[in-house]
């Protein structure tokens, strides 16, 4: 049962960030008019694999594999707070950039795919390797906050 | 319990490692091939010289061949335990080099102004990477595929 809440949550979590990505080749569709646009949004997805291979080739004794029950009764309030925390940040942080710049994000939607990538990436990463719940709370802020600017906080 | 991948059989740790070198070694391939196509399509690069075409790949990997069937092995292999900070700490810092150099060797390939000197250039880098992945098989090649990598993503992107 508890398996199945967890790969829920994993699923939504992807889900949400593939909603983000389709949503923001959709809102830049007017400016992808060369193929020089296409070839950035594809390297700014590609962007964090390479390092992702990099850190797990370095820190592979680091290693996490039991996600037993005590382990998750004792770190589901602190990542419960992260991930409340990590939204909020994650809001008012970009919305304070976009506020002293006076630019918006969706005019730089490279930054946007490079955002989702990176984080979705070491999601999925920590989901599938490490299992540190704390970790993931950050993660799905991160995520999270960025689906709430692009949907609910653009003009 | 692990949901998504089954528990692996007990592997050694430098047997990972051995994957996750491959891994970036295949993508770095494809990165290669990626940007051959982008350059090619993008800039509209006239083939001036059709025989060149066929020949410029052997220009490196004749050599490559060779290097490889006289050479030993110049590295021992992946470790097993873990690396200290003071290693992790400089394979970063090399890292970080090499990818703002192949920043600087992908705005010199974009530069190019013929298919052929550009599929030559490839191939020599090309090379370069498996003659790392046969040869160096070690923190120290996979820092150098790393940097090769991520330059040719940052200039894809910031630069392009």
């Amino acid at each position: 049962m508890q398996l199945k809440k967890l790969n829920t949550a994993f699923i939504i979590t992807t889900g949400v960030s593939v909603v983000v990505f389709i949503y923001l080749v959709f809102l830049g569709y007017d400016e992808i008019k060369t193929l020089k646009d296409v070839i950035k949004i594809i390297a700014s997805i590609l962007f964090p694999i390479p390092m992702l291979f990099f850190v797990r080739f370095v820190l592979i004794e680091h290693f996490l594999p039991l996600n037993t029950d005590a382990y998750k009764l004792k770190h589901q309030k602190p990542a419960t707070l992260l991930l409340l925390l990590t939204v909020v940040i994650g809001v008012v942080s970009m919305q304070l950039i976009e506020w002293l710049t006076g630019q918006k994000l969706e005019n730089h939607l490279i930054f946007a795919h490079l955002i989702n990538s990176t984080t979705l990436s070491s999601y999925v990463l920590n989901y599938i390797l490490y299992n540190n719940l704390r970790v993931n709370g950050i993660l799905s802020g991160v995520l999270l906050s960025l689906a709430i600017h692009v949907f609910f906080l653009t003009a | 319990m692990n949901p998504i991948v089954q528990p692996p059989k007990p592997r050694t740790n430098s047997n990972k490692r051995e994957l996750l070198f491959t891994f970036q070694s295949i993508i770095v391939v494809a990165l290669l091939a990626f940007t051959v196509i982008a350059f090619f399509l993008y800039k509209d690069l006239p083939i001036i010289n059709g025989i060149k075409v066929i020949f410029a790949p052997f220009l490196s990997v004749v050599p490559l061949l060779f290097v490889l069937s006289i050479l030993r092995d110049l590295r021992k292999g992946f470790k097993e335990g873990n690396y200290s900070k003071h290693e992790i700490i400089k394979f970063c810092l090399i890292t970080v080099g090499i990818t703002a150099a192949f920043t600087g060797v992908t705005y010199l390939l974009s530069e190019i102004k013929a298919l052929e000197i550009l599929l030559a250039a490839i191939m020599a880098i090309l090379s370069t990477v498996f003659f790392l992945r046969s040869k160096i098989k070690d923190i120290l090649g996979m820092s150098i595929i790393t940097g090769i990598a991520e330059g040719i993503i940052v200039y894809m992107i910031f630069l392009f």
